[in-house]
């Protein structure tokens, strides 16, 4: 689905991000886990064509509109209603407006947003602008979405709920997924897979580790599975060492 | 006026009524000069006068056409130069420089070179009030493309959009909702350039009326014309305010 081969980024002096590697298969979840300046967000940047890399290669074999991408900060545009915001990437991807609109109001009835497709993304909540975002990518019908730390900005329980949701919905669709996180909890309730990468510049893919909680998952819940708390505490040793070499594994 | 307290108006509207009886009063006492400050119901009656001949409506027409013509024209020139500025890097080099000038100096110094070039027709107020207007926009929306949120920009370039659909979905908006928020100063410029071209040399206008009535020492009619740009501009004030409000209602 995805393959990164050996990407060196830089912009312009040292390189922020050297020789990574690392694959994200069909249906998997694979989060990659760094401290901040290690290079992750540049690394999806690279993947959907927004920042060239120095070297190496990106292969997704597939077409442009199948990769969706969520950031950070959501960025909904404010002039446009919730509907219209849904309706706009299916329409640049060819469909008429009717029928993406129509479209766009059943995605947000799915992600809990029915009755909200007339309003402006300044007149909804946090977790509101964070599923239209959602529902953005969705309608799409994404085989892979790429995620930059896609919940950080949302309360404790706006979050727990929406990536919920969001997890249910990648199981359903088997969309493969590849989320760069800090936050080593959530990658591990969530993931399949765990790349680790090392503090930058010239970060680099250390430790790639496989997750042995089934599926489906609840996000909450996965965190009480037996295979949990050894390897957060193993991974959790390896990237302290990422941060800081001089810190021993205890 | 959120926030203020109750009744305010009633209380504004009330010395306001006090302050025009005062002035009223001593008028007819004959301690003001009608010559420098002619009563209120002196400069009602002139008002009066302008509309009962309808002599009034061709000056009226003349300010306006010039206004909102000079004001149409501000904008669409000043859209095209600033976007045309803010994609191409050689326009921007090569119109900056001229801009901030015109920016800095008072451009109504442009007024009598008007007159000379295009006569002391309409032509010449429309282009007065024009220059005002456009520069205005050219650095609204100059400025304004270059702060586009980037964020926005690779939203709709990572769900498929092209360049077109940047500048459609993405620039355009941005660009209307930065005239629109400039929208009434750049009425009062397009009025000022009209009024200051008319005062400058012209056959019809208010800004005519105005250089008629300070040549004959007509104190009277000046204190009504001020009044009545007065309130035309608050009127347009208020048109824009209300299309300002409707179109960005969003915000």
């Amino acid at each position: 689905m995805l393959h990164v081969r050996d990407l060196t980024i830089s912009y312009g002096g040292e390189p922020v991000l050297e020789g990574a590697s690392l694959a994200v298969e069909d249906g998997r979840f694979v989060s990659l886990v760094g401290p901040s300046g290690s290079g992750k967000s540049s690394l999806l940047r690279a993947v959907i064509g927004l920042q060239r890399p120095l070297s190496g290669a990106v292969e997704t074999g597939l077409p442009r509109s199948q990769v969706g991408i969520l950031f950070q900060d959501d960025a909904l545009l404010p002039w446009k209603t919730a509907r219209d915001n849904v309706a706009l990437g299916l329409i640049l991807n060819g469909a008429d407006g009717r029928t993406a609109r129509a479209d766009a109001e059943a995605w947000l009835a799915r992600l809990d947003l029915a009755g909200f497709g007339d309003r402006f993304p300044g007149h909804l909540s946090g977790g509101q602008r964070k599923r239209v975002a959602l529902a953005q990518v969705l309608a799409l019908r994404p085989k892979l979405i790429l995620m930059d730390e896609p919940f950080a900005s949302l309360d404790a329980i706006v979050r727990a709920r929406v990536v919920k949701d969001l997890v249910a919905l990648v199981e359903r669709e088997q969309i493969s997924v590849l989320l760069v996180t800090h936050d080593l909890e959530e990658a591990l309730s969530l993931s399949d897979e765990i790349y680790l990468l090392s503090q930058g510049p010239r970060g680099r893919i250390t430790q790639h580790y496989m997750v042995p909680i089934p599926r489906p998952r609840d996000p909450v819940r996965s965190r009480m599975h037996p295979a949990f708390a050894p390897l957060y505490e193993k991974i959790w040793a390896d990237l302290s060492r990422a941060v800081d070499p001089r810190v021993e594994a205890a | 006026m959120r926030g203020a307290p109750r009744y305010s108006w009633a209380r504004q509207v009330a010395a306001l009524l006090v302050l025009l009886a005062l002035w009223e009063a001593a008028g007819r006492a004959g301690m003001l000069n009608p010559l420098y400050l002619p009563s209120p119901s002196q400069i009602g009656a002139a008002l009066f006068d302008l509309f009962s001949d309808g002599r009034i409506w061709p000056h009226l027409e003349a300010t306006f056409t010039a206004a909102l013509g000079g004001l149409a024209l501000g904008i669409t020139v000043g859209v095209v130069l600033g976007v045309t500025a803010a994609l191409v890097p050689l326009i921007a080099e090569l119109l900056e420089p001229v801009m901030t000038l015109l920016n800095a100096v008072p451009r109504v110094i442009l007024a009598p070179l008007f007159v000379i070039w295009l006569g002391i027709g309409l032509a010449s107020k429309i282009a007065l009030s024009f220059i005002l207007v456009a520069v205005l926009i050219f650095f609204t929306v100059f400025t304004g493309i270059r702060q586009v949120d980037r964020r926005m920009v690779e939203r709709v370039i990572t769900l498929g959009g092209d360049r077109w659909a940047l500048v459609r979905h993405v620039y355009l908006p941005s660009v209307t909702a930065w005239i629109l928020s400039n929208l009434k100063i750049a009425v009062g410029f397009a009025f000022t350039g009209a009024l200051v071209g008319e005062f400058v040399a012209a056959t019809h206008g208010l800004g005519y009326l105005l250089s008629f009535a300070q040549s004959t020492y007509n104190a009277a009619l000046m204190f009504a014309l001020i009044f009545l740009i007065l309130v035309v501009v608050l009127l347009i004030f208020g048109i824009a305010g209300r299309l300002e409000k409707y179109l960005l209602r969003w915000s």
